[in-house]
């Protein structure tokens, strides 16, 4: 969330495309980490 | 046939000409209705966190990840076009970065859903107009895509076009911007009490990790 912080902050200040697209794609994988590492179960489904 | 090739070329070359202007208002002012409203939802998040006292699950936290990615894209558009910078591609460059923050955003939300689909759950947390928070994250997702796909249809004549700088309708514009980025703090500030000194939010909060931490409770 901080990265998202200082991305914003980033924008902003009209910090260098390619460094602003660069650490947004870092946000992101950052994001699925998370999203993958709090995923621990396979849902108990049945249709 | 040599007519129409003409025709596309002026577009492409003159995508701010006057019958532009009013699209590019129209877009410019989308993207900020895109921001303030994932401000209002974020805002009414901690409304429901620090007044009615639910705490957010790391899946709930996630969807707000996914919706400040995606309006990072819309932010990124917005500035270039207050600095008179944004042409087609950083429009859709801009676009792209939204758009896959939403789907981001969606998959987390379509888990959770799916993690309640059950017959006879209760859900997590209260819901709100018949839906629970992570249906409505869903229902945000899927309006910013489908705005997305609007705005990608509308190229080359919507790229936004900024008010000039110093009017009323400039001042308007940074307010947000600002509202958006102190959304954002605010954020960083909830996770850092939520999380304490753990690298990652507890499964099922109850309660401010860093205060607890710092008590010795």
């Amino acid at each position: 969330m901080i990265l998202l912080l200082v991305l914003a902050l980033l924008v902003w200040r009209g910090a260098n495309r390619g460094v602003v697209i660069a650490l947004w794609a870092v946000g992101l994988v950052a994001t699925i980490g998370l999203f993958r590492y709090h995923v621990t179960s396979t849902l108990d489904l049945s249709f | 046939m040599a007519e129409i090739v003409v025709e596309e070329t002026r577009i492409i070359e003159d995508p701010r000409g006057d019958g532009n202007r009013l699209w590019g208002f129209i877009t410019f002012w989308g993207l900020h209705a895109w921001v303030l409203a994932y401000c209002v939802v974020m805002l009414s998040a901690f409304f429901i966190q620090f007044v009615m006292g639910e705490f957010p699950c790391p899946l709930c936290m996630l969807q707000r990840y996914g919706m400040i990615l995606a309006t990072l894209g819309a932010l990124f558009v917005i500035m270039q076009a207050r600095r008179g910078e944004l042409t087609t591609a950083r429009y859709a460059q801009g676009l792209g970065m939204g758009l896959i923050g939403v789907l981001a955003g969606a998959a987390v939300s379509v888990r959770q859903i799916e993690l309640h689909i059950l017959p006879g759950d209760p859900g997590y947390g209260a819901p709100f107009l018949r839906l629970h928070l992570y249906t409505w994250a869903f229902v945000t997702f899927a309006i910013v895509m489908i705005y997305i796909g609007v705005m990608l249809m509308l190229m080359p004549r919507g790229i936004p076009q900024a008010p000039a700088a110093g009017s009323a309708a400039w001042r308007i514009s940074t307010a947000i911007i600002w509202l958006f980025i102190g959304v954002i703090a605010a954020n960083v500030i909830a996770i850092i009490f939520l999380e304490g000194f753990a690298p990652v939010l507890p499964d099922d909060p109850a309660g401010y990790t860093l205060i607890d931490q710092l008590t010795g409770r």
